[in-house]
């Protein structure tokens, strides 16, 4: 019983804080203020219309569009490579993949800074995009690596005494049956591009703005309640990914 | 159907030739090259030198995809996002049979391994014997000229694989394809080939039919390796036509021709344990020994005697009911008659 108890506290305490955000949004203050004082949805009209809070999302999503496909890319490949072939060396290959979750993101940040900088990529969408998709490298690469080493190459080789040559037994066998951990790896590589702020902050300058990096001026300068929205429906979003993910991901188990 | 009669050389000096309609089965223990064989024959393995034909057309280098033979994988390999109607329609997709044929032939075959009902079924929603008849009829829907099956029945628990052994042999007979099997388990091997090819350390030992394997097998490893085993060393002797000097145990009878055969020659000498009686004084069998017994195992319908002649090691496997004379401890005599043995010429 005990146990329970401390993990039900434990829960409370970590989430408490983020919860708080959603009653807040509702709220009638024209500052952060808990509990509120009334109840309205005025700040979400706000968010809905000002162009000052569409563009950065709008932005985010582009963003975290192409640093999704760009991570897929780098990844797959990768990942196939990784778990199906021998090759010396292997374990620093690991290690440089899982590099930029060990590299602290501010650190990160300044050497793309000045990299991209050359490559005339800073403040535009592509260098936010490229940055983003090397962040997200090593947990796509950790979902996809794990799907990989699940899946049966036997079911190849049925395809394939089936009379499929090697691109239908792709299309017919390999890529649906990894469908669901491929998706969630991308999921989770758009997930952390999405609620990125310090490589946007860094990178985007004025041109590209990401919500995250709008949501750090905000709260900055002027303490606008619209942040409380912009909060509740990033947490939303957030645990719909998640819930997407499980599903998936018992879909997948469920077939191997 | 066509004709044809497959031949395979492989890398490791394994020469196979395979009837048509035959039901083969590749034996040995794990490592032994049993599955290498059958990968090559089903084109995921390439020989590095030598051939394999099938009705007279060199296979060697085509694709596995290229070639009309069917394999049963031992976990099944069955694709997890199709239906079982799906999973078995797939080779005909894949080599396009007639459309209007396809649902037809699916049919047939999910009667022909009793999975009808299941056809709309996911894989995952079916036991480990139902899967595994799902594999065979993917494996048979599309005609292949032989049908390989990998340690098929390996992950079953005992009471489904002997029924699935019979299931498959019904099957055999009344599809009468070819069949290529592989498994480490003699029981299965005996009960279901017509021939047994066994396999040990990448080399071929003996190809024959069960009967002549389990009773005059080539090799002491043979001997050894399917069924249980009694095995003395000796040498044949050329004084005295039909005998042979057992090492610690003396002169024995045997067959005279074997004996003619091998004359001189040191031998390796089969008896199995079920060839050996317990025997009264009275009683007149050329070949006794006084056997002490160590450990009884009793299984109801036989009794397994362990026991010692010597520095010789005995079994003995009598039917019925243990007698009052078979006690730890004891000793009995023990005989065989002339020709119940089996001489391998020793190199």
């Amino acid at each position: 019983m005990l146990p329970v108890i401390l993990a039900v506290l434990g829960a409370l305490f970590l989430l408490a804080p983020i919860l708080v955000v959603v009653p807040m949004s509702f709220s009638t203050a024209i500052s952060f203020a808990f509990p509120p004082p009334g109840y309205w949805l005025g700040y979400y009209a706000k968010y809905f219309t000002s162009e000052e809070w569409l563009e950065p999302t709008l932005n985010s999503f582009v963003i975290a569009l192409g640093a999704m496909t760009f991570t897929m890319l780098l990844v797959v490949p990768a990942a196939f490579g990784y778990v199906r072939y021998r090759f010396r060396g292997k374990t620093l290959v690991n290690l440089l993949i899982m590099a930029p979750l060990i590299v602290p993101h501010v650190v990160s940040a300044l050497a793309y800074y000045g990299f991209l900088g050359r490559a005339k990529l800073t403040g535009t969408l592509l260098g936010v995009m490229v940055a983003h998709g090397m962040l997200a490298v090593p947990v796509a690469f950790l979902v996809i690596s794990a799907t990989l080493k699940g899946y049966d190459q036997n079911l190849e080789k049925a395809a394939m005494s089936s009379g499929a040559g090697p691109f239908r037994t792709f299309v017919h066998v390999t890529l649906p049956v990894l469908r669901p951990g491929m998706l969630v790896g991308a999921l989770f590589a758009f997930l952390s591009s999405f609620n990125e702020a310090v490589v946007s902050i860094f990178i985007g300058g004025r041109a590209a703005v990401t919500l995250p990096k709008k949501m750090y001026e905000s709260i900055r300068l002027e303490s606008d309640p619209v942040i409380a929205v912009v909060s509740t429906l990033l947490v939303g979003a957030v645990v719909l990914g998640v819930l997407i993910s499980m599903f998936l991901r018992r879909r997948s188990t469920h077939a191997a | 159907m066509k004709s044809y009669d497959g031949r395979v050389n492989a890398v490791d000096g394994i020469s196979l030739e395979i009837d048509k309609g035959e039901f083969l089965t590749l034996l040995g223990p794990s490592g032994s090259g049993k599955t290498t064989t059958l990968m090559m024959i089903a084109g995921f393995e390439e020989p590095s030198s030598g051939v394999i034909e099938l009705g007279g057309e060199d296979l060697t280098r085509r694709k596995p995809y290229e070639r009309n033979i069917g394999v049963v994988f031992q976990n099944y390999a069955l694709f997890p996002h199709m239906t079982v109607e799906r999973n078995v329609a797939f080779p005909l997709r894949m080599r396009a049979f007639p459309r209007s044929q396809q649902a037809e032939r699916v049919r047939e075959i999910l009667d022909l391994v009793g999975l009808r009902r299941f056809a709309d079924k996911h894989p995952r929603e079916l036991s480990g014997g139902q899967q595994q008849r799902v594999a065979l009829a993917r494996g048979l829907v599309f005609n292949p000229d032989v049908l390989l099956l990998d340690e098929p029945l390996g992950a079953l628990d005992k009471n489904l694989r002997e029924q699935m052994q019979v299931e498959l042999k019904r099957i055999h007979r009344e599809v009468g394809i070819t069949m290529v099997y592989v498994t480490h388990d003699q029981t299965e091997a005996m009960t279901m080939s017509d021939r047994i090819a066994v396999f040990s350390h990448g080399t071929l030992e003996q190809t024959a039919p069960p009967l002549e394997v389990y009773h005059r097998p080539r090799s002491r490893f043979v001997g050894e390796f399917i069924g249980d085993s009694n095995f003395f060393t000796g040498r044949v002797d050329s004084g005295a036509p039909g005998h042979v000097e057992l090492d610690g145990v003396g002169p024995i009878e045997a067959d005279a021709d074997a004996c003619r055969r091998l004359a001189g020659a040191p031998v390796d000498v089969l008896v199995r344990p079920e060839r050996l009686q317990l025997v009264g004084d009275s009683e007149l069998l050329a070949n006794r020994l006084a056997v002490k017994i160590g450990v009884i195992v009793n299984y109801g319908d036989s009794v397994l005697i362990i026991g010692d002649a010597g520095r010789q090691r005995i079994r003995i496997r009598i039917a019925g009911a243990q007698p009052d004379a078979v006690r730890e401890g004891a000793t009995v005599m023990v005989a065989w008659k002339a020709g119940d043995e089996h001489l391998i010429a020793r190199s």
